[in-house]
């Protein structure tokens, strides 16, 4: 770059018509370069013989050479042997003994030969050095190429870059916003409600004596359903938490994990009788903590959906898969249409009335969140009345340490 | 009433003073309580300024502290006693209605002495707060140069 701009314009510009030319000879059909071997030959003598003219001996054979060097130069190796050829017939009829006939004189010969050979060798010399010349050009043009595209390249990768810090920073804003809203619920929810039962209780006491059957009956309504809603902002709350705590990852063992739970359900379960079938479990990836209220919230609804039966069945086992185990909570209850399988995992998604199973909704979206937050899927199959089977996969602990690892 | 309270409260909203007033009452307990409805009003109290600069000389028992207050909230207020050597024995009860880990951790970081959601059932909210105040305020000894039981 530098060197052109000292070169001045005019410089540039005639070594880029020169270049043109080059390239268009180089591409031209074979009339124009076997045409053009034919024109710098003829060249080529008509200076010999005028140079012979004014006297000047033995210039003939330089200039066939220089011919035969700027035709192999230009148009290649096939007009280059014409022009051997031409020259050397030229020479035989103007130049050697005797002249104007193609008659060889048995002591020109060596000198024709010699002619020959070194032709024959200048274009060769100068077809390797073309043939080098052209690969340097066409690798420093797929350099060139390569060069802008990897800017191009790098060019859309800062854009890229540049795009997704901006994303980030959106999401971290919203995310702060989502977490205040939370708070806010948290805090400024309660409160009233806590208002309405307390006042509701106030009055009940207040006006008890007073307060005939069925006013007694709208209080316990309004008290009961202020407790619900109790459980539900509670609920959303606990559910909210999985998105933004962060997970402690260790191993954990299901099993021990299982045992644990079944003990605490046991406990309320009272005189129910409940058969228990527990399978080998493996060990996972994952937050303890986290893992625990999954198999809590799959286990009691489990207990839940059983009420009805003489005697419950709860399973809980595992497929193994290659990169991931599958474990299931099977059950013998009231189990559900597989229609509506796609609402099961739903927020505040029901598929039973409150008077039948009590509940908020919010468990299995809360499994749901879990597993998925630890690159699980969940899945269900069941039928009225038939039971259901809670299945949800999670990544092999080493499968998972090695992702962990990786990304770390 | 506050030449003999024992209770400080601070919390800001006029129906959570009256149910918890309504707790106290109980057990007899309401008589010795002052209320703050904003952190500010806590610290002019602790620091005999304002409407409260001729109350008598002691520190509350036990102060029972809301966390979202108009003003200055409840963690700055507990920090500044917590900082302060003449004010960081007295006992602070924090009352909140949020259950948010992030909000337990600063308290107890910055030295609360107890920390209690308020329950949304009234039963379990009178409870809740009658033990607070007998066992603050009757049961427990104060540390030195807090208002004195009645004998």
């Amino acid at each position: 770059m530098m060197s052109h701009v000292a070169e001045g314009s005019t410089g540039v510009a005639v070594r880029r018509s020169l270049a043109r030319w080059n390239v268009a000879l180089h591409r031209g059909g074979p009339a124009i370069r076997y045409g053009f071997s034919v024109v710098c030959v003829a060249v080529a003598l008509g200076a010999a013989l005028a140079l012979q003219y004014y006297s000047f001996r033995d210039v003939e054979l330089p200039l066939f050479d220089l011919a035969i060097v700027v035709i192999t130069w230009y148009v290649g190796i096939g007009p280059s042997v014409l022009a051997v050829v031409l020259s050397t017939a030229c020479f035989n009829y103007f130049f050697a003994e005797p002249i104007y006939s193609f008659e060889v004189s048995r002591e020109d010969l060596p000198y024709f030969f010699l002619f020959t050979a070194s032709a024959a060798i200048i274009a060769w010399f100068v077809a390797v050095r073309r043939r080098i010349e052209n690969d340097l050009r066409d690798t420093r043009d797929n350099l060139q190429v390569e060069v802008e595209q990897r800017k191009r390249r790098e060019d859309e990768i800062l854009k890229l870059n540049n795009e997704l810090a901006k994303r980030a920073r959106e999401l971290e804003t919203s995310n702060n916003e989502l977490e205040s809203f939370a708070y806010s619920v948290s805090h400024d929810l309660r409160a009233p409600l806590r208002h309405v039962v307390g006042y509701s209780e106030l009055l009940q006491r207040q006006a008890s004596t007073s307060l005939d059957e069925k006013s007694r009956r709208f209080m316990q309504t309004i008290l009961e359903s202020s407790k619900r809603m109790g459980n539900l902002i509670d609920d959303l709350l606990a559910f909210s938490r999985i998105g933004r705590t962060e997970t402690k990852n260790t191993l954990v063992s299901l099993d021990p994990l299982v045992k644990e739970v079944v003990a605490e359900i046991e406990q309320d379960t009272g005189r129910r009788e409940i058969v228990w079938k527990i399978h080998p479990l493996p060990v996972c990836y994952g937050d303890r903590s986290m893992l625990r209220l999954v198999i809590l919230n799959l286990l009691s609804n489990a207990v839940k959906f059983t009420r009805m039966r003489a005697q419950a069945e709860i399973e809980i086992g595992c497929v193994d898969g290659e990169h991931e185990v599958e474990v299931f909570v099977r059950d013998n209850g009231a189990g559900f249409d597989m229609q509506y399988v796609d609402k099961l995992f739903g927020v505040f998604q029901r598929l039973h009335l409150p008077e039948e199973f009590e509940g908020t909704g919010i468990g299995l979206a809360t499994v749901r969140r879990i597993i998925h937050r630890h690159g699980g899927e969940v899945r269900a199959e069941g039928g009225i009345d038939q039971g259901a089977t809670l299945y949800f996969s999670l990544p092999k602990a080493q499968d998972a340490a090695e992702r962990t690892a990786n990304t770390l | 009433m506050s030449e003999l309270a024992r209770i400080l409260l601070v919390e800001d909203d006029p129906r959570d003073v009256e149910l918890t007033l309504t707790a106290l009452g109980e057990y007899n307990l309401a008589n010795e309580v002052v209320i703050a409805r904003d952190g500010e009003k806590a610290l002019d109290y602790l620091y005999y300024r304002g409407e409260f600069s001729t109350r008598s000389n002691d520190n509350p028992a036990v102060m029972l502290l809301d966390l979202k207050l108009p003003k200055i909230d409840g963690l700055q207020v507990l920090q500044q006693i917590k900082a302060d050597e003449r004010l960081k024995l007295i006992p602070v009860v924090v009352l909140t209605s949020s259950r948010e880990e992030k909000d337990m951790v600063r308290s107890y970081k910055l030295g609360v002495n107890a920390y209690v959601v308020k329950p949304v059932d009234f039963h379990e909210f009178v409870n809740a707060i009658k033990e607070l105040g007998v066992f603050w305020a009757v049961i427990n000894e104060p540390p030195p140069g807090s208002v004195k039981k009645a004998p």
